[in-house]
């Protein structure tokens, strides 16, 4: 371990939280976010007109607005002094992030619904598959194939977005790499931090593309 | 016809049963205390939107000389990556995929911090409208070699074999079929572009959040100042997402080009269908 400098070493357990916080906020809200967009895609496919337009208006607001901004508002809302419900930058992070890649999702999962033709359906229904098993045995293997890169994509976006939740003062990478620079002057946490994200975008960026290869199918 | 007869009788139940929803909330707000009403007065002030809309204006301006900047540095970077061979594309290629892997946070703050130690002091506006350019030029470099690969290479022989140089068939016929493959992307990248610029606030600049921040520490009204600070980008974002779908609907699908880990050019490829 000779090439890493002398302020990385002594602060290696705080890099190592921070990038396990990095890892958690995105695995966290990566699962809130597909709960959230299954929940909102149904609602927009099936869910009758009322539900369908608040399905958009969630999806094109938070969309369409700022991050930065979304975990600032949350941070204060759910404030001890506000709500009371957290004054945890990371569980406010976990939050916020779901929430906003949530209406991502949910247009991802959107497509992946209407990806298949309606008259397979019909026709497993016809052959005598009851309609939980059309659905189960026709539509989702099918919904999945189409849904996994993009969602893959997802999970890239969301690993660089976690950098964000450093604004909210949750400690995870970025924040880290501050801090080491306050408490030693040295500028090795953040390239450190380089390092550490490059660890988890690239390898998603490859599963990602195999993805593409292999999924991709005429349809 | 039918469809369309449908579709006009079930929008608007739907948006007037949000209106109602809407107006529903605001009153619970106001009626429990949770939406004070004082707090909500400084917006009724003209003096408010002025000073609200000079921080807006720096975050446009920001926005345009780094989509601007990005679009000079990335169209070169494209063509480099799609055409150049062996090890100069390879640095191009690692150049384009390093940026791409990296948060824009830590691009802003890491040029921000790192120049100022090289004996470079930028301010925080110059800093981000550096990092904005070197982030968004990668992505835009992606695009441009998507676009350019969708052009069928029987065209640039045929162009070469007219006695076309390289120059001459990328100007004349792969780019300007490319651009229109290439404009839901780039439409996308800019609200992309749009929402990081928040990110300036962050390294301390003064940008919409920043004139927001100044504006709440003054009348003490916090949520409400996001609420309309959401509200106004809102009001850039949403026009132009409309116009990316709207871009991306002409487009055959299999000409749709997304670059890998950019979520807005996943919605706009994915609300087509």
């Amino acid at each position: 371990m000779d090439f890493l400098s002398q302020p990385l070493l002594e602060h290696s357990a705080l890099f190592w939280e921070g990038y396990r916080n990095t890892v958690l906020l995105t695995v966290g809200a990566l699962l809130g976010a597909s709960v959230i967009g299954v929940i909102g895609a149904s609602l927009r496919v099936w869910g009758g007109p009322a539900l369908s337009s608040l399905a958009v208006a969630y999806v094109e607001f938070f969309r369409n607005t700022p991050l930065l901004v979304q975990l600032s508002f949350f941070a204060v809302l759910l404030a001890p002094a506000n709500l009371g419900i957290t004054g945890d930058p990371i569980v406010v992070g976990l939050i916020g992030l779901s929430i906003y890649t949530g209406a991502y999702v949910t247009e991802v999962v959107r497509s992946g619904i209407l990806s298949v033709d309606p008259r397979q359906i019909e026709s497993a229904r016809s052959l005598g598959l009851s309609q939980v098993q059309s659905l189960r045995l026709v539509v989702l293997p099918q919904a999945i194939r189409t849904v996994i890169p993009p969602l893959g994509n997802l999970a890239i976006a969301l690993v660089k977005n976690t950098a964000i939740v450093s604004a909210i003062a949750a400690t995870e990478m970025l924040k880290v790499a501050g801090i080491i620079e306050t408490r030693t002057a040295s500028f090795d946490g953040y390239l450190a931090v380089l390092v550490g994200y490059w660890s988890l975008t690239i390898p998603l960026a490859f599963l990602v593309d195999l993805s593409e290869r292999r999924l991709g199918f005429a349809r | 016809m039918t469809s369309l007869a449908v579709a006009r009788n079930r929008l608007p139940i739907g948006r007037l049963l949000l209106v109602v929803l809407f107006i529903a909330l605001v009153v619970a707000g106001f009626a429990s205390g949770a939406l004070p009403a004082d707090r909500w007065e400084p917006f009724l002030l003209v003096s408010t939107w002025t000073f609200l809309f000079e921080g807006l204006v720096v975050t446009l301006l920001i926005g345009a000389i780094s989509l601007v900047a990005s679009l000079l540095i990335g169209i070169p970077l494209g063509i480099a990556r799609s055409a150049l061979k062996g090890p100069p594309s390879w640095i191009v290629r690692g150049w384009v995929e390093l940026v791409r892997a990296t948060p824009i946070l830590a691009i802003l703050i890491i040029i921000f911090l790192g120049l100022s130690r090289l004996g470079l002091d930028l301010t925080a506006i110059q800093a981000a409208i550096v990092g904005l350019t070197l982030y968004n030029s990668a992505v835009l470099a992606e695009v441009v070699r998507a676009g350019i690969r969708s052009i069928s290479q029987g065209e640039v022989e045929a162009a070469r074999s007219l006695g076309l140089g390289f120059g001459l068939t990328m100007r004349l016929v792969v780019l300007p079929q490319a651009l229109s493959r290439m404009a839901p992307a780039i439409v996308s990248q800019l609200i992309t572009l749009i929402k990081d610029t928040s990110l300036l606030f962050i390294l301390g600049g003064q940008e919409l959040v920043g004139y927001g921040r100044s504006f709440f520490n003054f009348y003490g009204n916090l949520l409400e100042t996001y609420i309309v600070i959401a509200v106004i980008f809102f009001a850039i974002c949403y026009p132009l997402s409309r116009a990316a779908r709207r871009l991306e609907a002409k487009q055959p699908a299999d000409e749709r080009i997304v670059v890998t880990g950019e979520a807005d050019q996943i919605a706009t490829a994915t609300s087509i269908r």
